[in-house]
């Protein structure tokens, strides 16, 4: 929706994209180049992100998987006995014994 | 109207019944719970990224100086917490088979393990206090009683739930066919025990 502080919104989105577009890159604390090859926090926050990047997938597969198994171990028909193929067919229309409808 | 007329009796016109509605695969109280779970774990995967942070940026751990946690007494509440899951079990089979009696002496054994654990985690706690190991000294006790006064905190709700799933199972509103809520405490126990299967190694044992 396009309202009259939309060109201000938009300019000052510009200018911001523009600024940051000449700023000099930095590394933050996390950045491989902070520190050196075989520095114990490098490898220390790896690990940490690594085992934080799998926690929530490790999760909500198992929640998942528990409730696949909930839904197939459930009692009752399976669903291709559920599925009734007759119901889809329509009756073919009476005829007359000329052939024409009623 | 002559005596030999037959006149049909009126009848309210009354919609047929709906047919009942399966029961579903998995409960909402199971859901809700599987929900509750997932998020608690997320908290605490949260906290374990944080210890292992410091874990292994540590060159020295324990770091010099800081008390050792105590490893003898800590084995034995770990068999503690670990058999109070076998009296839930127990609690489960005896609901399940209307038995009121088995089931309210297995959820008093249950909560009397699970306080008998907070019991030696606080002793514990307490002299590892008086032995400098604190809160504020350093990211080695910060760590573990942040990491393992979060799971004590969880027990001690569990405790709570226990107390007053006891309760409710005196009054006898727990039967064959209706008992979520002890299923949902039970589900909560069996939670906070297996966390502690991978708190303990981590925190004590690394």
């Amino acid at each position: 929706m396009i309202t009259r502080r939309s060109p201000v919104f938009l300019l000052a989105a510009a200018a911001v994209l523009v600024t940051a577009a000449h700023a000099v890159a930095q590394s933050c604390a996390m950045c491989g180049n902070s520190f050196g090859p075989d520095d114990t926090i490098h490898r220390a926050f790896s690990w940490s992100i690594l085992f934080l990047m799998a926690a929530p997938y490790t999760i909500v597969g198992l929640i998942a998987a528990v409730v696949f198994v909930a839904y197939r171990r459930a009692s009752g028909p399976r669903r291709g006995a559920v599925i009734d193929f007759r119901r889809g067919r329509r009756p073919a229309p009476a005829t007359g014994p000329e052939g024409e409808l009623p | 109207m002559d005596a030999g007329t037959f006149v049909m009796p009126r009848r309210p016109l009354r919609p047929a019944p709906p047919p009942a509605a399966p029961a579903p695969a998995l409960s909402n109280t199971r859901l809700a719970m599987l929900i509750l779970i997932g998020t608690e774990s997320m908290l605490f995967a949260g906290l374990i990224g944080t210890f292992l942070v410091f874990r292994l940026a540590a060159p020295v751990w324990p770091p010099a100086g800081q008390a050792r946690l105590p490893l003898a007494v800590t084995w034995a509440n770990t068999l503690v917490l670990l058999a109070s899951a076998l009296p839930m079990t127990a609690a489960l089979r005896a609901v399940r088979r209307d038995d009121q009696h088995a089931l309210a002496r297995a959820l008093v054994v249950t909560a009397l393990l699970g306080t008998l654990f907070l019991a030696v985690q606080g002793a514990e706690w307490v002299r590892l206090l008086h032995q400098g190991l604190t809160l504020a000294s350093g990211t080695y006790g910060a760590t573990f009683y942040v990491l393992i006064g979060c799971h004590a905190a969880h027990v001690l709700v569990a405790v709570a739930w226990l107390v007053a799933t006891v309760l409710l199972a005196g009054l006898g509103r727990f039967t064959a066919s209706r008992h979520a809520a002890l299923e949902m405490c039970g589900i909560y126990w069996y939670f906070v025990c297996g966390l502690w299967v991978i708190l303990f190694p981590l925190v004590y044992l690394t």
